[in-house]
């Protein structure tokens, strides 16, 4: 557990501003995927902003900020704004199963580019709408595994602090949400060339 | 391995590969069952083209100067804020905004925190370790040549001030409200810490203080914010900033004392 730190205000009002506001455009970013885009996003940040004020004592200098201000917002999130997790998902979870299990047993090898990874060659393309569509369509179990750890870059460990849940759940639902969101996207994955996109396997 | 009684595959362990989560010996396993596995290779190319989509749509959009500006008026008064919801806490919001607008009429137009405020942040997060030195060195030349050789355009002049008891940390090319700052360090006796930063602008930035002080036809304006004091001076073209949690007198005659070793024209 972090000691508690002795800060007086007017220092406690400086070392947050230099500490946590610098977070502001990241944390908007992820209040508007946790909302699902609503108006709510800047309420969220705001709202977030006053707690970790508040217990900023208990923050200790040198660990992740923006892990400590997500966890924060995370719970916010989850205690002012749950209505946000009740709208309906508009993916059937099974169907999605389904077409990855079709994509994983298809006897059509050309569509199996590579053997091993070649992530740094797929980064030429920049952010579209139908990714972000497809995050969004996800229920919230898978949606904010692949939310925190690879939208905001936070680690297995860091995510599971966040969402208050084992590792092992990060891992498993993070598999989970990756494979729904491929199966939702895979024709787009086609248009965009991932057919062909990398080396071949000879 | 996934699908017991059938053809075995790995399921979980080949995000374990894409993530860089295996051991040595268990990777080359996985690697080699991939190399050989036809739907296993389909299923690690999947995860991997999501994994590199999906990271791509972070920081897409910007939060407004308003929302900014409304959080840093909301935490002026935390207390009270955190006990309010809705409508009372957006019109007292709306309050807060309008005054400090107004104070801003005031501080000649700048944007809220004025510079005394920014430097005394600085001065905060690098006491207490948020705010690294870039450059660790004791030797004032080589921070000098530092700074030189990461973009500061201006002559800086870092000093050995070990006679006054402060030993040079190091430095940091730093950005002081959206401009290049050269940001260097001492440590003080005690647990006291004293923080210099040089960037181009005019005294003219600064908010009115009544605490101005002359001496060696340098104008200091001295600010405190808590324990911390700051004290501006300017050269030319360059600005020039104490800030420090010592006595406010000793850095006032440390601000006196390097503003005379640059006395002369020094271009």
């Amino acid at each position: 557990m972090t000691p508690k730190r002795d800060l007086d205000s007017e220092a406690k009002r400086a070392e947050f501003e230099a500490t946590a506001l610098p977070f502001l455009a990241t944390l908007y970013n992820t209040a508007h995927r946790l909302t699902r885009g609503s108006d709510d996003a800047g309420d969220l940040v705001q709202d977030t902003y006053l707690r970790a004020f508040r217990t900023f004592e208990n923050f200790a200098p040198g660990t992740n900020c923006r892990a400590w201000l997500l966890t924060i917002m995370y719970s916010v999130f989850i205690n002012h704004y749950h209505k946000s997790r009740r709208q309906p998902v508009t993916v059937s979870i099974d169907e999605l199963e389904d077409r990855f299990e079709q994509y994983l047993e298809s006897s059509d090898d050309s569509s199996v580019a590579s053997g091993l990874v070649d992530v740094g060659a797929m980064h030429a393309a920049r952010m579209n709408p139908e990714v972000d569509t497809a995050l969004r369509q996800l229920p919230d179990d898978f949606r904010l595994p692949v939310l925190f750890v690879d939208v905001e870059g936070l680690s297995y460990e860091e995510a599971a602090e966040v969402l208050r849940c084992p590792v092992g759940t990060i891992r498993s639902r993070l598999y989970r949400g990756r494979r729904l969101l491929f199966a939702a996207l895979k024709e787009y994955a086609t248009s965009m060339g991932f057919r062909g996109s990398r080396r071949s396997d000879t | 391995m996934s699908n017991p009684g059938g053809p075995r595959h790995y399921g979980e362990e080949l995000q374990d590969l894409l993530d860089g989560r295996l051991d040595e010996s268990r990777r080359s396993e996985v690697e080699a069952h991939v190399a050989d596995c036809a739907r296993c290779r389909r299923e690690l190319d999947a995860l991997a083209w999501v994994k590199s989509e999906v990271s791509k749509q972070a920081a897409v959009v910007e939060p407004t100067a308003e929302l900014s500006s409304r959080i840093r008026a909301a935490l002026d008064t935390p207390q009270r804020a955190s006990r309010w919801s809705g409508m009372t806490r957006r019109v007292w919001i709306a309050s807060a905004l309008a005054a400090a607008a107004l104070l801003a009429v005031f501080l000649r137009g700048r944007k809220s925190p004025p510079l005394p405020s920014l430097v005394a942040s600085d001065f905060v997060a690098y006491q207490s370790g948020t705010l690294k030195l870039d450059y660790e060195s004791a030797d004032p030349k080589a921070v000098e040549t530092n700074f030189a050789r990461h973009g500061v355009r201006f002559s800086t002049h870092v000093y050995d001030l070990g006679m006054m008891n402060y030993r040079l940390a190091g430095g940091r090319v730093h950005r002081l409200d959206g401009r290049t700052s050269a940001l260097f360090a001492y440590r003080g006796p005690g647990d006291s810490s004293l923080v210099c930063q040089m960037y181009e602008g005019s005294a003219t930035e600064l908010p009115p203080t009544d605490d101005v002080r002359e001496h060696n036809r340098f104008t200091f304006y001295v600010y405190r914010s808590g324990k911390v004091t700051t004290v501006f001076w300017q050269e030319d073209g360059v600005m020039c900033v104490l800030s420090s949690d010592a006595p406010l007198e000793d850095v006032v005659q440390l601000a006196f004392a390097k503003a005379m070793r640059v006395q002369p024209t020094t271009d």
